[in-house]
């Protein structure tokens, strides 16, 4: 490795870190000039019948009347030395309530996209060689077909039919190997859309090249020809759109928890947005930041590894997304 | 976990095929001739899952809010002084008896002897000491709050022996016995009081003296409740005092409705709170059990904001009282499970009296009474004075589901009147922001409240005493004030009862609180073979009595 790689990677990795550091800010400064808090929400509904000399002093005790800057050097101080603090909402460290949920979210963000990929590749092989009569046309209509059906509906009809129906799985044990298989299903539908699309089009630009003709005049399988000659040129951009998509498994994963009744990360932002509970709200945006981050660092700086003539232009540096993109030249020197 | 997927798929098919739904009944009935039953006849053992829309927010005992969740768990891993049933009596439980000075000023508890926390410290009156003090005063620059609704006027408790308790009060509180059966007035060992704010936010570190204890949770996930074998000392009320039937209960969190239901229909689980009411007439046809318990508390309807006009005129008020026809709504949003109100506090509360008189519908007198107060009938059919249109703003409840549909149709009854009707919808932290009793641009506010006790209705009506000020009215109607004087002051129930009916008839006369329905906030719907649980004076359903067959 060069020190030009080395140079690079040092100015990607001070680029991340101030993009994590300029979200954390972002999102206290959002959430703090909102109206109302989990605390002061309590305490101001009158069911709750506290005096005004009690939420004064409530709010007080939780460091709520101090200005937004202290506030926001408090918890950014504490940020920085790894105290997350402790949920308004809860009372609990944030930190615990993070740990609870996130094994939950991994589990299913990864294996929606596995099924994504799999998927994926199962139908670019499909549109390459599956003969015309039996649907290849068909199947290039698939990813539009995922993207427009939303991943809810998805769900409700996989748990209606699989949970409830056939009694597959039990809705009130979403952990399950089935539970998740089924969620992990839901998920990861939309989200093999784009990942096929991508393949489809590299495909169809790399199967047109002259060395794929070569290899199929010289007899090649066609399994043979997909894994060892097209996929891997097919596949480097894949890579780019997999890292956008690590943002879309979070999201998405929002809402398939929800449907499956998975406690996992977003359900507990959608219990602290709903409370407004800055802590919890503050450190789950700054951890999607730095998985986000650094998921597309690693992209970055993989690239350059994988393909030399990548060129090394620091934080101008563009990944190409598309195999026709010109600035990266598409091998035509391979041989069977 | 899979062979439970694996189970229920066994037993789903079980079902579907006749020859065998004829094995199940006979497995049902051997199960029942088993002689595993208890002293009472009733079956012993079994695992409830209840599923729940929401767990509430935080554990630490005195911060739930007075409407949540936790009030579900709490009411199975603690108990409470005395136990307030239904229809608002009050009967003994951890205080056997206890006694009163003539002004309810003094009153004294005498303690069962031999109750225990989970921790294994005594249930004593030394722990109700720190109880109620800690319920009065919270230690809020720890986090942990009083609670909002026990008397301000508490003044300290003495333990005189160790089943015998003093508590004082600087001004006669008749309603501290009732609201020692709220369901915020639970029992918590010492230990866990003592413990630091963030300890108290651990379920599975707080101990109570209820007949379960948490054996597992995980937060916006589920609760798991265990059995407590040396639980003894149940309310007499409920017709047991002994360790609960059921082994476990498990409240589970499922957000959607449609899949909270659709699991109790398919046998997945065992209850289903919070479903639609819509639906609940063909649940029931299929043989599923569904409970509508009223809670004891306010019915649902609004304060009127006597300050903003054209409501601090009385006769638009009285229009607007005469003009809703409260049948239309139980008819079109609710089903008969829903009640008439005839109040403006709920049928069963003890003190509540019939004022339906008030309250019947009828156009033709609003109309007459708005031609007097000089709205005259414009444009469109809208009403109009000095160029201003007869209008009112609603502002629905987030918290109550069915709120919005009912503000649509009393929309259309009040337009035929002459009223120009706004709906608004926030969210519930925007709601909590900008909607408040009073308010500038509040002109009805909608309330759905519980309390224990009729006795503090009167307090919140006016600013007196850190009164709420329903209807804006602070001091400046003499009636309202000599009544809330009188009633705060009663120091007999007897005395009291005669004051409670001429405020009731005073409040919904001046048109000052306009009832729409009784409510039902909680619905459950229940697998047939739950049986034998019990609804306290809140709703909240208790499974200590209840028996499961398989």
């Amino acid at each position: 490795m060069s020190k030009a790689y080395f140079n690079y990677a040092g100015k990607r990795l001070l680029q991340a870190i101030v993009v994590i550091l300029l979200s954390y800010v972002f999102t206290f400064v959002v959430v703090s000039i909102l109206p109302g808090d989990p605390i002061t929400n309590v305490l101001n509904n009158p069911q709750n019948g506290f005096t005004p000399d009690e939420i004064k002093e409530i709010i007080a005790a939780q460091g709520l009347d101090k200005p937004i800057p202290v506030q926001l050097w408090n918890a950014f101080s504490g940020f920085v030395t790894g105290d997350l603090g402790l949920s308004m909402r809860t009372n609990r460290p944030v930190a615990t309530l993070i740990g609870e949920v996130l094994p939950s979210t991994l589990v299913l963000a990864s294996a929606g996209l596995a099924v994504a990929l799999l998927l994926a590749a199962i139908i670019a092989y499909g549109t390459q060689f599956l003969p015309r009569r039996y649907g290849q046309g068909l199947l290039r209509g698939f990813p539009s077909l995922f993207l427009s059906v939303p991943n809810f509906v998805i769900g409700l009809v996989l748990i209606h039919l699989f949970g409830f129906q056939l009694g597959v799985f039990r809705v009130i044990e979403p952990d399950s190997f089935w539970a998740t298989l089924f969620a992990a299903i839901a998920l990861g539908i939309p989200i093999s859309a784009q990942i096929a699309e991508v393949l489809i089009a590299n495909l169809d630009h790399e199967s047109g090249q002259d060395y794929a003709a070569v290899a199929r005049g010289r007899g090649l399988g066609q399994m043979r020809l997909f894994v060892m000659h097209l996929l891997k040129p097919s596949s480097l951009p894949v890579i780019t759109v997999v890292a956008l998509t690590i943002g879309e498994l979070l999201g998405g994963s929002l809402i398939t928890e929800t449907v499956f009744g998975r406690n996992g990360l977003g359900s507990l932002v959608q219990r602290s947005v709903s409370t407004q509970d800055l802590p919890v709200l503050q450190a789950v945006v700054s951890l999607a930041a730095v998985v986000f981050v650094v998921v597309n660092l690693i992209a970055d700086l993989t690239y350059p590894l994988l393909d030399p003539r990548v060129k090394l232009l620091g934080t101008q540096q563009r990944r190409p997304t598309t195999a026709d993109d010109s600035s990266l030249p598409i091998s035509k020197a391979v041989t069977p | 976990m899979n062979d439970c997927s694996f189970h229920s798929l066994l037993s789903r098919r079980r079902l579907l095929s006749a020859t065998s739904a004829l094995a199940f009944a006979a497995l049902v009935a051997t199960a029942n001739a088993t002689p595993a039953l208890a002293e009472d006849g009733a079956q012993d053992g079994g695992d409830v899952v209840f599923l729940i829309d929401s767990l509430g927010d935080t554990w630490i005992p005195n911060n739930i809010a007075i409407s949540s969740f936790q009030g579900h768990i709490w009411g199975h891993v603690t108990d409470k002084l005395l136990y307030v049933d239904a229809d608002g009596k009050v009967s003994p439980w951890i205080a056997e008896r206890w006694e009163q000075n003539d002004n309810a000023t003094e009153f004294t508890l005498h303690l069962k002897s031999g109750v225990t926390f989970s921790d294994g410290s005594p249930l004593d009156a030394a722990a109700v000491v720190a109880n109620l003090d800690i319920w009065y005063g919270g230690r809020k620059s720890e986090g942990i709050n009083p609670i909002g609704l026990f008397p301000k006027t508490y003044d300290h408790a003495e333990a005189v022996d160790a089943t015998t308790v003093k508590v004082f009060f600087k001004k006669p509180t008749l309603g501290f016995i009732p609201t020692l059966g709220y369901h915020g007035s639970i029992l918590i060992s010492p230990k866990t009081i003592a413990s630091p704010a963030s300890a108290q936010a651990d379920l599975s570190k707080t101990s109570g003296s209820g007949p379960y204890v948490v054996e597992s949770w995980k937060e916006g996930d589920y609760v798991k409740l265990a059995k407590r074998k040396d639980y003894n000392w149940g309310p007499a009320a409920v017709g047991q005092t002994g360790p609960a039937h059921l082994d476990t209960i498990t409240y589970k969190l499922v957000s959607e409705p449609s899949l909270r239901v659709a699991a109790v229909q398919s046998g997945q689980a065992d209850v289903a709170y919070n479903a639609s009411p819509q639906e609940l007439e063909s649940l029931k046809s299929e043989g599923l059990t569904v409970a509508t318990p009223r809670y004891l508390g306010f019915v649902n309807g609004w304060a009127i904001n006597t300050k903003l006009a054209p409501y601090d005129d009385v006769k638009v008020r009285q229009a607007l009282q005469a003009s809703i026809n409260r049948q239309e709504i139980i008819d079109t949003v609710y089903t008969p499970d829903w009640k008439l109100a005839t109040s403006f506090i709920q049928s069963n509360v003890p003190g509540a009296t019939d004022q339906s008189a008030l309250l019947a519908y009828n156009p033709e007198k609003a109309e007459k009474l708005l031609d007097e107060a000089g709205w005259k009938k414009g444009m469109g059919g809208v009403r109009v004075k000095d160029g201003k249109p007869l209008s009112l703003t609603l502002n629905s409840n987030p918290y109550l589901a069915t709120s919005k549909s009912i503000d649509e149709l009393i929309a259309q009854q009040l337009g035929k009147i002459g009223w120009k009707v706004d709906i608004r919808a926030y969210d519930v932290v925007t709601y909590g922001q900008k909607v408040k009793y009073g308010g500038a641009g509040v002109p009805a506010y909608e309330v759905t409240r519980s309390f224990i006790d009729a006795g503090t209705v009167a307090s919140i009506l006016t600013n007196a005493n850190n009164g709420e000020n329903w209807f804006a009215l602070d001091e400046s109607d003499k009636t309202l004030n000599d009544l809330r004087d009188k009633i705060a002051g009663a120091g007999t129930i007897e005395a009291r009862k005669p004051l409670l009916d001429e405020l009731q008839r005073y409040v919904l006369d001046q048109g000052y609180f306009i009832p729409r329905t009784q409510i039902v906030q909680r619905i459950y719907v229940q697998s047939p073979k739950l049986k034998g649980e019990v609804y306290n004076g809140v709703a909240y359903a208790s499974y200590y009595t209840a028996t499961k067959s398989e």
